[in-house]
């Protein structure tokens, strides 16, 4: 009876712990783009992840810092081991208190510090940053897994040894190292577990162009993580647990580590074992080729990237804002080098403009963002004899425009759009035409909201009647209190989760985008669009170029390239969002598409509706704080 | 001898003042100045004890709580159950808690939401069986359980390794002695393990306490936690200083928890988490 209680528990639990993962591996098969819906079996995930060049570079990028980090932590830690087990008391507690804080200090705030020191001290953010603060979380570990081995080996011995005339160097490898081998081991295993599976820390200390498998996930997340990498991580699992039962098929248990190592020395001295060399086969020799096999392809991987380092142009993007095939071929055409990096909301993207840290060549914010680096002097006058494709983009959008580049030197329009309600048919049976129905408590836990200040506001301020502009401090307290008043119907502040979300039916109404209809319709017959009658956001995302650009001409060539109507075309067919480009619109084939008024609003239906501007750095606070509030509500 | 073998831990100590000791003073740095003009300021600190901040904090700590106390209740048996295992299945077992890790941690906390959503797989079961559907998703609860699913290795494996050091022979003594189970467990079983439960219990409670991605990803962003705001203020908000305010009032229920590690594992052995 007890038996059968141990063993329905170890089963609930084991059930809690891979629940999920058999989810992910369920999802690798799924032959629909979103997570919210099983569209069929295929393995197309796992072709295609091999010929996903971003995805491969993270995933080696996360082997070989999590390979180096625990290699060098694991020297580090066990010489610290060593050291620290034959100090004084005194000074052994203060190395130990040291080893505790990375351990007890929450990742956050050893991340936010560490990425301090870094920008203090000028070190550019990137792969070295992330290696050198992976090592400092996987010392702890080894020391910490290496002590208490060391505790357990005896003194006399390694004296003896010396006694016996053995050099101290000599005696440590032949006496005390095998005792602290298990504990060496474990912690370099831990050490590459940690690193491989940190997502904080590496967040905090990561530059551009760099990533690792958590970070790329993270960016993903927004809208929805590509089908490839649930493929990768099934992969990835399989291997592991493979390799897991091949070594525990033997028993190289870590007591019999030593037995087995005097078994090899053996064998070297010509004794012929079979059943050693089978165990070396699967125990040793199958691990050590996979090893080799994934560090030579991190290495191929790593200098397919490198290999036209010399001209290149950083671009710095909304994700999932550009057809990945349009980066290829303009690196083909132009042999410059393509540095891509992603941002989810443009208050994320603005400080790192800001500060410098990173020199981007080519930006794509959103209107009242251009309107602040404007006012911060933070962008530079395109030269627009180098842009010559620049023409394509119809004179309406650089009218509108004006808004925030008065005098349209600086940016270009990519992509446009308006902010309203998707809703889902089949759960709202009245008409939607209104913000109003976004406060109706019929709607409890089905509404979905825009987690962002502006567009979240603009949504109050506007079913109010009042411009989304405003700078009037009462108004905007007015539509913080209605805000308030709506978070209990809310069931989720989201920005580009959206998607799966409203597509699995999730929720009744979402504020979106209106490009963002076609990908759902898609997937989603059911769902449909509309402007609200009070009218709200327009908005328009442009490229700029920032002042602190090191490739200027490069980034102008890229722009130009990107005004390209059959280019403009290729990345309106990824991103669904309505391009300015005139003359790409006209080349869509489907004229439900070209002419499709929610996409394409005409000026009539636009009335109501306001660009944003930048209302300065002091409302900007006040709705920053205002908004805070909202959310922690 | 002795002397020169210490200078071993030199390359660390090293490391660790760079890497450690600098860059936690220079939080503390941030914390302290104004973010104008870089004057020593307290201003900072009135604004983590604002009421939104509090509020942040004291939820922090309730959620970071309960979930250190359903890790232990669960972690604990589970130890004790491992532990009673032959020998040449310990290694086993205990990888196949480190097994999750390798597939990312963003990646398992999202699938929770594929299973728990409205639609999601486990309310699909469940209106199969025709039994009530559940909706946790977004609420405190899936937050919990995130926490609980992503902790409960750290909570299980550093008990498991202070159990099965654990003489058994001691445990047949007490129960020669006249012992019942119950008195076998409150008098030798738990004080023997106690090490190793203060270090899961640290373990489990400050990832718990400081996380900002299981809040974001189960709480759908209507749940602020203390990590949640300080990844704003330092993501979003661009505030340095009062970020940095708020991780120093971090450190210090962080200092607190180091303050009973040291009480009760002196020599570091229940940290070993393999």
């Amino acid at each position: 009876m007890k038996k059968h209680i141990t063993r329905i528990y170890m089963g609930l639990i084991l059930f809690l712990m891979y629940a999920p993962i058999l989810t992910l591996i369920v999802l690798s098969f799924n032959s629909s783009k979103t997570r919210a819906k099983w569209g069929g079996f295929t393995g197309k995930w796992y072709i295609a992840l091999f010929q996903n060049d971003d995805i491969m570079q993270a995933f080696y990028n996360t082997l070989i810092i999590a390979m180096l980090a625990a290699a060098i932590a694991t020297v580090l830690g066990t010489m610290a081991a060593i050291g620290m087990n034959s100090m004084k008391r005194r000074y052994r507690t203060i190395f130990t208190g040291v080893t505790n804080i990375p351990m007890l200090n929450g990742e956050i705030v050893m991340g936010i510090s560490l990425m301090l020191l870094f920008i203090i001290a000028r070190v550019n953010l990137g792969f070295s940053t992330i290696l050198m603060s992976h090592i400092t979380f996987n010392i702890p570990y080894v020391i910490l897994s290496v002590m208490p081995k060391l505790k357990q080996t005896k003194k006399s011995t390694y004296e003896a040894a010396l006694d016996l005339g053995a050099s101290p160097v000599y005696a440590f490898f032949k006496v005390v190292f095998p005792d602290i081998m298990p504990g060496v081991l474990s912690g370099f295993l831990l050490s590459f577990t940690m690193s491989l599976d940190d997502f904080v820390i590496t967040y905090f200390t990561k530059g551009p162009g760099v990533d690792t498998l958590s970070t790329k996930i993270y960016s993903e997340v927004r809208k929805g993580i590509k089908p490839e990498m649930y493929a990768l991580s099934t992969l990835l699992f399989v291997t592991v647990l493979f390799l897991l039962i091949l070594i525990n098929m033997n028993p190289s248990d870590k007591k019999h580590a030593i037995q087995q190592a005097k078994e090899l020395e053996r064998l070297a001295a010509g004794g012929k074992k079979h059943r050693i060399t089978k165990k070396l086969i699967w125990g040793r020799i199958v691990p050590i080729l996979l090893l080799i096999i994934i560090t030579g392809g991190g290495f191929y991987y790593g200098n397919r990237n490198k290999s036209s380092a010399g001209d290149q142009v950083i671009v710095y993007n909304w994700g999932e804002y550009i057809d990945p095939k349009v980066l290829d071929i303009f690196e083909e055409e132009t042999g410059i080098k393509v540095i891509y990096e992603e941002f989810e909301t443009n208050e994320i993207m603005y400080p790192k403009i800001q500060s410098g840290a990173i020199a981007y060549d080519l930006v794509c914010p959103s209107d009242y963002m251009i309107n602040k680096m404007l006012q911060n002097d933070l962008l530079a006058k395109i030269d627009w004899d180098n842009v010559p494709n620049a023409v394509n983009i119809g004179e309406t959008y650089y009218d509108k425009s004006k808004e925030f580049d008065p005098t349209n030197e600086y940016s270009v329009p990519y992509c446009w759009g308006t902010l309203g309600i998707v809703y889902n048919k089949t759960m709202v049976d009245e008409p939607v035409d209104s913000w109003e129905i976004l406060w109706d408590s019929k709607y409890k836990n089905n509404i979905l909201m825009q987690d962002s200040v502006r567009d979240a506001f603009s949504v109050s301020l506007k079913s109010m009647g009042y411009s989304t502009n405003s700078t009037n401090i009462a108004q905007l307290d007015e539509a913080q209190k209605l805000l308030v008043a709506q978070k209990p119907l809310v069931q989720a502040y989201v920005v580009d989760q959206m998607r799966d979300k409203m597509i699995g039916g999730e929720a009744a109404l979402g504020v979106t985008f209106s490009g963002e209809l076609l990908f759902m319709q898609r997937e989603n017959p059911d769902l449909d669009f509309v402007l609200p009658k009070e009218g709200g956001n327009v908005w328009i995302d442009s490229w700029v170029i920032p002042k602190n650009a090191q490739h200027k001409e490069n980034a102008e060539k890229f722009l130009n390239f990107l005004c390209r109507p059959d280019i403009a075309l290729m990345n309106f067919d990824y991103i669904t969002y309505a391009t300015p480009n005139t003359v790409a619109r006209d080349m869509i084939e489907d004229p439900e598409v070209r002419d499709n008024p929610i996409l394409f609003p005409n000026d009539s239906q636009l009335k109501n509706c306001e660009t944003f501007k930048y209302l300065g750095s002091e409302v900007e606070e006040i709705c920053a704080k205002l908004w805070r509030e909202v959310k922690s509500s | 001898m002795k002397n020169k073998k210490k200078w071993l831990a030199a390359p660390y100590g090293v490391w660790a003042v760079g890497f450690v000791i600098i860059p936690l003073i220079m939080i503390l740095y941030y914390a302290f100045t104004s973010q104008e003009n870089g004057t020593f300021t307290l201003v900072n600190f009135a604004e983590v004890f604002s009421a939104n901040n509090m509020k942040a904090l004291l939820l922090a700590l309730l959620l970071a709580f309960v979930s250190t106390v359903i890790c232990l209740v669960l972690a604990y048996p589970l130890a004790m159950i491992l532990s009673s295992r032959s020998v040449s299945q310990t290694s086993f077992i205990v990888l196949i808690f480190i097994l999750p890790m390798w597939m990312n941690f963003l990646l398992r906390t999202l699938a929770w939401q594929t299973l728990l959503e409205k639609n999601g797989v486990i309310n699909g079961i469940l209106s199969f069986l025709h039994l009530p559907n559940m909706s946790i998703i977004n609420t405190p609860y899936a937050i919990i359980l995130g926490m609980v699913y992503n902790f409960l290795p750290f909570m299980v494996l550093p008990i498991y390794n202070v159990l099965i050091k654990i003489d058994k022979d001691v445990v047949e003594a007490a129960r020669d002695l006249g012992a019942n189970t119950f008195q076998t467990y409150s008098k030798i079983l738990i004080p023997l393990s106690l090490p190793g439960i203060v270090s899961g219990i640290t373990m489990v409670f400050i990832p718990a306490l400081t996380t900002f991605v299981i809040s974001d990803l189960l709480g759908g962003s209507k749940i602020l936690l203390i990590g949640n705001v300080i990844e704003q203020e330092f993501k979003q908000t661009n505030n340095w200083n009062a970020g940095s305010a708020l991780s120093t009032v971090l450190m210090i229920f962080i200092l607190i928890s180091m303050y009973f590690v040291n009480k009760y594992d002196k020599d570091g052995e229940g940290g070993a988490v393999f």
